[in-house]
């Protein structure tokens, strides 16, 4: 049991980071891709990794307010994620739909349709709050592991 | 029955298996942690390649409805580490016992090093992925593009070794290594430089790392034939890869450079230069500089590696 515990705490040193960009204008996703992998910010060395394939990830970070044209999409690939698995949710957009709140394309708030764990306030939010977001999402995987 | 215990203890422990694997998984950590120091970054802990490892036996291996076999699918990435655990048992070692000439010569070892690329094929391809197939057909050219070199480089080092010893050609290892150490390094042999030039390229093809990481480019084909693999089965390529850059550096080391010191000062001396060239001909490298095309990276194989590789066996043969 002991031993166990051990090896989790190892394990959870480990989360690999996967985006899914449900229709964000971009503005997010550069957030994500670069600001917080530079060398101020640096998500490495909470021992993330983007990694490239759905199969591969740990933490699911969603930006956008999910468009329904890319809504069956992104659940499929979500779907595709093993489990244990946490959910981002980056940006305003995906808690209200932020700029795009009243427009008949967007499915938001996403948390209907994913269960998202950490929310991530902010247009675009500010690096320091994507890693916060990310270190939230680690406790919260460390516990379900 | 003794022997046979002993060699599998040289397959599973030294100077294959455990070593071989706690070896290529620090290289690994060294590298990722080299690397975030170029960019300016902090970088992950040395030991996160462990814990990558320890995390993805907590999760689930999927199998894709699409693959065309379960059990090929599942078995592949274990063919591929087996294959390399016997290549790490095949490289002598300074300061642990010399390979068991039962267990094979450096013919063998080549044919091992092919097969985690064909392990790979099989895999991109059984997944039933498009990604998987694409990374398929990237692997299969970038592989016909590099065999030709290494077993020309393999060749002219036998070949020349043959001609001073008095023989046709000197497949085992271990001799190679004694010839070197009587008679000084091929590094320093000028008929060899050619080969040599073929086999610094063969080692970042071989290996999969920039600028040949074409097959499992992660941004272009999300990571190529590993896209569908996860949890425990993703984590036996991870430790595939790490044996293999132990099984290229050692293969390397022994056919130019196996100059080191007797007895357990070797053993560290050796594990520095793995380090060192880890650090140096691949970290360095793979910060500056981004990835080839395929039809690139087939065509500079086909141009320079292969040609400065027949030069070698040329001359070698001409001398
Ligand atoms: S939250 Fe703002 S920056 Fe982020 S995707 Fe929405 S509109 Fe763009």
């Amino acid at each position: 049991m002991n031993i166990l515990t051990k090896f989790k705490d190892v394990a959870a040193r480990s989360p690999w980071l996967y985006r899914i960009n449900a229709g964000s204008c971009n503005g997010c996703d550069v957030e994500l891709a670069t600001t917080a992998l530079i060398p101020r910010w640096d998500v490495e060395r909470l021992g993330c990794q983007y990694c490239g394939s759905p199969r591969h990830a740990d933490i699911v970070l969603i930006t956008g307010p999910l468009t329904r044209h890319v809504r069956d999409a992104a659940l499929r690939l979500f779907e595709e994620i093993p489990d244990p698995k946490v959910t981002v949710a980056v940006g305003v957009c995906p808690i209200s739909g932020g700029i795009f709140r009243e427009s008949y394309a967007t499915c938001a708030p996403i948390d209907q349709w994913f269960p998202v764990d950490v929310n991530v306030p902010g247009c675009p939010p500010r690096p320091q709050a994507i890693l916060d977001g990310v270190a939230k999402a680690i406790a919260i995987w460390r516990a379900r592991l | 029955m003794s022997t046979q215990a002993a060699l599998l203890v040289s397959v599973l422990a030294f100077p294959g298996g455990l070593f071989a694997l706690a070896l290529g998984l620090a290289l690994k950590g060294a590298d990722r942690r080299f690397a975030a120091r170029l960019q300016g970054r902090v970088g992950p802990p040395l030991l996160q390649p462990i814990y990558d490892l320890v995390k993805l036996g907590f999760k689930r291996t999927m199998v894709p409805l699409t693959a065309t076999s379960q059990l090929v699918f599942l078995v592949t990435p274990l063919v591929a580490l087996v294959s390399m655990l016997y290549a790490a048992a095949l490289i002598p070692v300074p300061g642990l016992p010399a390979p068991s000439p039962q267990l094979g010569n450096v013919l063998v070892l080549v044919y091992l090093l092919a097969i985690p690329g064909v392990a790979l094929m099989v895999a991109g391809s059984v997944s039933g992925s498009t990604y998987g197939a694409i990374g398929f057909s990237r692997e299969m050219a970038l592989m016909l593009a590099y065999e030709g070199p290494i077993v020309l480089v393999v060749a002219a080092v036998a070949l020349r070794t043959g001609a001073a010893e008095g023989q046709f050609a000197v497949l085992s290892l271990t001799e190679i290594v004694r010839h070197q150490q009587v008679h000084g390094a091929n590094l320093f042999d000028p008929v060899l430089w050619p080969a040599l030039i073929a086999f610094v390229f063969f080692y970042p093809a071989n290996l999969g790392i920039v600028p040949f990481d074409i097959p499992e480019a992660e941004t272009e084909v999300l990571e190529g034939p590993l896209v569908e693999y996860s949890g425990p089965a993703l984590g036996l390529f991870k430790l595939m890869s790490a044996v293999k850059s132990v099984v290229v550096l050692g293969l390397g080391l022994t056919l130019f450079f196996p100059l080191v010191p007797e007895g357990p000062l070797g053993l560290v001396v050796w594990l520095l230069e793995d380090f060192v060239l880890m650090l140096i001909g691949v970290t360095a490298v793979r910060v500056g500089i981004g990835r080839m095309r395929i039809d690139q990276a087939v065509a500079f194989f086909l141009k320079w590696p292969l040609v400065a590789a027949i030069a070698s066996l040329a001359v070698v043969v001409v001398v």
